[in-house]
């Protein structure tokens, strides 16, 4: 059974259809990236796919379970167990230090927990600056906070949009092997993204345009 | 472009600018209210002080004056000697202060021997007198308005303006009860003139002397004691300003100010200047102040006024703080367009300009909005504690105009200097705002 | 770490590291409440100092023999305890005799009585000189010292003939003051009343006893009632003109204060939350990154709660301290005189603080927390 199966969705905005009947299957371990211009309906498939917004068509089978009918309050319940987000702006609380960002997650899915929050910064070698407000931080190292955030409750997906857009290559790399990492732990990841070179370094490239499925690639040069 | 800057601000951001135009017009109703209250309630506490009745009392120069040193088988009682003349009466309305002259009425007494031998004060004077000056202006003038806390236990105030009120008159309660008369009753009286009959009209309850006594229309009790045309002192009920220094230097001897003092005194209306008036007006008068009314008047108003001056100040605290401190707040909260513009070139004079300017046309909306609000309150306060409208000086708009403005840009530009100093990288990064 | 310390953690956070915004809403709250509590001290305190302001007016209560022997000043005296002490002012005995002054051949209403009492049931009595401090000085009526002529001390011989006698009492007397009230007192020969007793030969009468009471007019009735009902030989009135207007006017200026007072509250109040509510909404992006971690809607709102009600407090609290300052400044200055505080207040003042920041915050977080946090995580 694959983890999660979009069935003919379609996103309808009035006149418009951001997605239109897409269909895609991911299994679980896979790295997957999603690839398309601006307004080929990458943000509004990462929504559907995030529990934060819903297909006006079509079914999502998140773990065998369909989710596209359930109400918000769910739906927040979904995302806070099963995904693990990260943003293009990083998105952190700006009062609370990179630890307390992580713990932030913690908290709202079980326990806060301090050591496992500075383990999981640990792993994006961010453990030395794990007391830094975000304004001390530098963009790269927001966002390996904010990944250190995402994985931190051990979630079956972690969905990534645009996680470099924002960052120079050193930081591009680092986010790039952190993602290598969590791949052979075999964390499934679905990265959406412009770059063709974040593309490549996932397993399978999905090309949307236009609200629809273009084509797939599969990345052969895939290094384990 | 800068107008359409402001424009976008103004219209596009509407939810966040209603909320700063609705706590701009609260403030500025706050303000607006208050002040205007605050100037108006001297007047109306002063108005409302009235019914303590009047507050100065006119009496003949030299009636205090013993013409007949030994004339002592009076008991004391001096005999009345001179008196004022009741053709004057009305010169009180010419005065420079007429306006604050509310009320009067003018006295003369008699002792009368009732039909069972035994003798009672009668008072003249005027009940709801009807005088027309030669200004053109009407009033109804007497003791029916200048004695409020007077109850009426039976019957009616004496009218004067309605027929057969020549031979009217009212009597006190305790007379009534020790005499056993009624209301309707006729009783004979016997001045020391004449003697006359008189239909009693009503019983009044004044908790005092009075109650002993009979009160009939002036022109009555002259006729019955011989004395027409005269009058033995007039009760007036003046709108005063508290006595201060200056007023109480002049009471002394108003002749020993300076040219610049005696102007300010006389053309204020302190009690003491008011009765100065009230002597040049009327022929051989000594017009002196009631102390009991005239001094704790002065120490109420004073109190009053200073209490709400207080409160005033506080509520304007208040409503500028809170005005100002909205406006920081929203202005810190645009921390990441202000950092926008200055990524694309905009000098900091420009976009101190263009925040002001939108927080400015902002505040004018609220203001506007405001003082017509405030202006309601002031007139719901006015109505339900007075029972009158609260006089809107224009004097106000003013103040509140330089207030909130200031109080605007007080608000905005410390917080607007702040968000300038951040580095623009910082703020559009969004992790400092 | 348990939840509850990383929910205390995360609201500290918010309050100390975001100082600027958490000032402002903590100096909006506790202008909200300095307000409140300065104005309900005030206007709990307004009828209690107006009150004794209209006591200038003088005595608004006369003790009278009920038939025509005199009072005795002990009889008055025992009256007198119906009456609480706190709220008795003043109660000055008057005794009324027609004295003769030997020098002019006139005789005048003498008035003998108690100065000190004098001075606080009528306090409007204005005194050229001074007052008279021993049983050889008097005060004479502005009116009569005109018509006789003394002046300031003056020496001036009274007499008095007892009716069974034919011997004259005599007296010498300083005058040390003139008196002045714009009143019938102007026409009296004011002495203490041993002189007075000295004078006539007969003690410890006394025609009418004044007093201040500062009570409402309701009360003074059921005192003027009991002491009636109490002795059959006396009764007690109300000075009519003084309760009555009174009542009327205090009764105005109390709904003035309370008006004024809930206007300004009505007012402050709205204004405070206002602010809490852009403090607030400043903060959607922020709702919605945690909502897109998995908030729920509870959550966020128990944090934001938590937040404003901390804030609440503490600006209650604050304000209170400010609100009694304001008050007993107010009371200073125009009262000269103090105010208690009231401990009541505190609680009350922190509890509509925590209410007003509470209710304020629940507005805009109902409205951020309604939003999809994709749209508030888009773009930017």
């Amino acid at each position: 059974m694959s983890l999660l199966e979009l069935k003919n969705i379609s996103k309808i905005y009035g006149e418009l259809k951001a997605l239109d009947n897409v269909n895609i299957k991911v299994e679980k371990g896979e790295w997957v990236a999603i690839m398309g211009p601006s307004g080929s309906g990458k943000s509004t498939m990462m929504n559907i796919i995030g529990c934060m917004d819903k297909p006006s068509l079509g079914e999502v089978l998140l773990d065998g379970v369909d989710i596209s009918k359930e109400s918000s309050k769910k739906l927040t319940e979904i995302r806070r167990d099963k995904i693990g987000l990260i943003f293009q702006q990083f998105h952190m609380v700006n009062y609370l230090t990179a630890v307390e960002n992580v713990m932030v997650s913690q908290y709202y899915h079980s326990m806060p927990d301090e050591e496992e929050a500075l383990e999981a910064l640990g792993r994006v070698g961010l453990r030395e600056r794990a007391k830094h407000l975000p304004s001390q931080l530098s963009g790269g190292e927001q966002q390996r906070v904010c990944v250190a955030r995402a994985l931190i409750n051990a979630p079956e997906l972690i969905l990534a949009d645009e996680p470099t857009g924002n960052l120079d290559e050193a930081n591009e790399n680092i986010v790039l092997d952190l993602f290598r990492q969590l791949h052979r732990e075999g964390t499934t990841l679905i990265v959406v993204t412009h770059d063709p070179e974040v593309a490549e370094a996932a397993q399978r490239t999905i090309v949307l345009e236009h609200g629809r499925v273009a084509r797939e690639i599969i990345n052969e040069n895939f290094q384990e | 472009m800068f107008i359409r800057m402001i424009r976008g601000a103004l219209f596009r951001q509407r939810g966040k600018m209603l909320l700063i135009a609705f706590t701009i017009a609260l403030g500025t109703s706050l303000a607006t209210a208050m002040l205007n209250v605050m100037l108006d309630v001297g007047d109306k506490v002063n108005q409302e002080l009235k019914t303590y009745g009047a507050n100065i009392t006119v009496k003949p120069k030299d009636s205090s004056l013993l013409s007949d040193l030994y004339d002592v088988e009076d008991e004391g009682d001096v005999i009345q000697t001179s008196y004022l003349k009741e053709e004057e009466v009305g010169k009180l309305k010419t005065i420079f202060w007429a306006f604050n002259i509310v009320d009067f009425a003018p006295f003369i007494d008699a002792d009368i021997t009732l039909a069972d031998g035994s003798q009672v004060k009668l008072v003249g004077t005027w009940f709801n007198h009807h005088l027309e000056l030669p200004t053109g202006e009407n009033l109804d003038v007497g003791v029916t308005s200048l004695r409020t806390w007077w109850d009426i236990a039976d019957g009616t105030w004496l009218d004067e303006q309605t027929e057969g009120s020549e031979n009217a008159i009212m009597i006190g309660t305790v007379l009534a009860e020790r005499e056993g008369w009624k209301v309707g009753d006729t009783i004979s009286l016997e001045g020391p003139a004449s003697s006359c009959e008189a239909v009693i009209t009503g019983i009044f309850d004044a908790g005092g002397d009075e109650d002993e006594q009979i009160y009939a229309p002036l022109d009555l009790v002259q006729e019955l004691s011989d004395t027409e045309g005269k009058v033995a002192y007039i009760e007036v009920s003046a709108l005063t300003t508290p006595d201060n220094d200056l007023a109480k230097r002049a009471a002394q001897n108003p002749a020993a100010l300076s040219a610049k003092d005696y102007e300010t005194w006389y053309c204020t209306a302190y009690v003491s200047a008011i009765c100065y008036q009230i002597q040049e007006a009327i022929t051989d008068s000594v017009a002196s102040a009631v102390r009991q009314v005239a001094e704790s008047e002065g120490a109420i108003l004073d109190k009053t006024q200073l209490l709400m001056i207080l409160i005033t100040i506080l509520s304007l605290i208040g409503s500028a703080l809170g005005i100002s401190n909205l406006v920081t707040a929203s202005v810190m909260e645009r921390a990441q367009e202000i950092g926008l513009l200055k990524a694309i070139g905009a000098k900091d004079r420009s976009i101190t300009g263009l925040v002001l300017t939108e927080i400015l046309i902002t505040a004018l909306v609220g203001g506007v909005a405001g003082y017509f609000l405030g202006f309601g309150f002031a007139q719901l306060i006015g109505r339900t504690v007075f029972g009158s409208a609260i006089e809107m000086k224009v004097m106000v708009i003013p103040i509140v105009i330089v207030l909130i403005s200031l109080v605007t840009a007080a608000g905005s530009l410390p917080a607007i200097r702040m968000v300038l100093r951040l580095r623009p990288a910082e703020v559009l990064h969004g992790s400092k705002a | 770490m348990s939840r509850r310390k990383m929910f205390l953690k995360m609201v500290t956070a918010s309050l100390l590291r975001r100082r600027s915004r958490m000032l402002i809403a903590l100096l909006s709250i506790a202008i909200g409440a300095t307000i409140l509590s300065g104005l309900v001290t005030i206007y709990y305190d307004v009828p209690r100092q107006m009150g004794a302001q209209f006591r200038g007016y003088g005595a608004n209560m006369i003790l009278v023999p009920s038939g025509e022997e005199k009072m005795t000043v002990e009889k008055a005296q025992e009256c007198l305890t119906v009456i609480p002490k706190d709220q008795l002012l003043g109660a000055t005995p008057y005794r009324y005799v027609n004295v003769e002054m030997t020098s002019r051949q006139r005789t005048f209403v003498a008035a003998a009585t108690d100065f000190e009492q004098v001075q606080s049931t009528s306090p409007y009595f204005a005194v050229e000189g001074r007052w008279p401090e021993g049983d050889r000085e008097v005060l004479v009526g502005k009116e009569t010292a005109e018509t006789i002529g003394v002046k300031l001390n003056n020496v001036i011989e009274l007499s008095y003939k007892p009716e069974d006698t034919y011997v004259k009492n005599t007296l010498n007397m300083t005058v040390v003051g003139i008196l002045e009230t714009g009143g019938d007192e102007e026409a009296y020969i004011f002495t203490t009343l041993k002189a007075m007793d000295a004078l006539t030969g007969v003690s410890g009468q006394l025609d009418v006893m004044e007093m201040s009471v500062s009570a409402a007019s309701e009360e003074l009735e059921n005192y003027a009632a009991e002491i009636s009902e109490n002795n059959s030989d006396m009764s007690a009135r109300l000075v009519k003109r003084v309760t009555k207007s009174e009542t009327t006017v205090l009764a105005k200026l109390q709904s003035l204060v309370f008006l004024v007072t809930a206007v300004v509250l009505l007012l402050t109040m709205i204004c405070v939350s206002t602010t809490m509510m852009a403090v607030v909404s400043e903060r959607r992006k922020e709702i919605g990154l945690r909502k897109a971690l998995g908030a729920s809607d509870q959550s966020i709102r128990a944090e934001f709660l938590g937040e404003g009600m901390f804030l609440g407090l503490l600006g209650g609290i604050l304000g209170t301290a400010l609100g009694f300052a304001f008050a007993q400044v107010v009371s200073v200055n125009v009262f000269g005189s103090s105010i208690t505080f009231q401990p009541l207040l505190l609680p009350i003042t922190v509890i509509v603080s925590m209410g007003i920041a509470a209710l304020s915050c629940l507005l805009p977080i109902r409205r951020a927390v309604e939003i999809d946090p994709a749209l508030v995580l888009k773009g930017e």
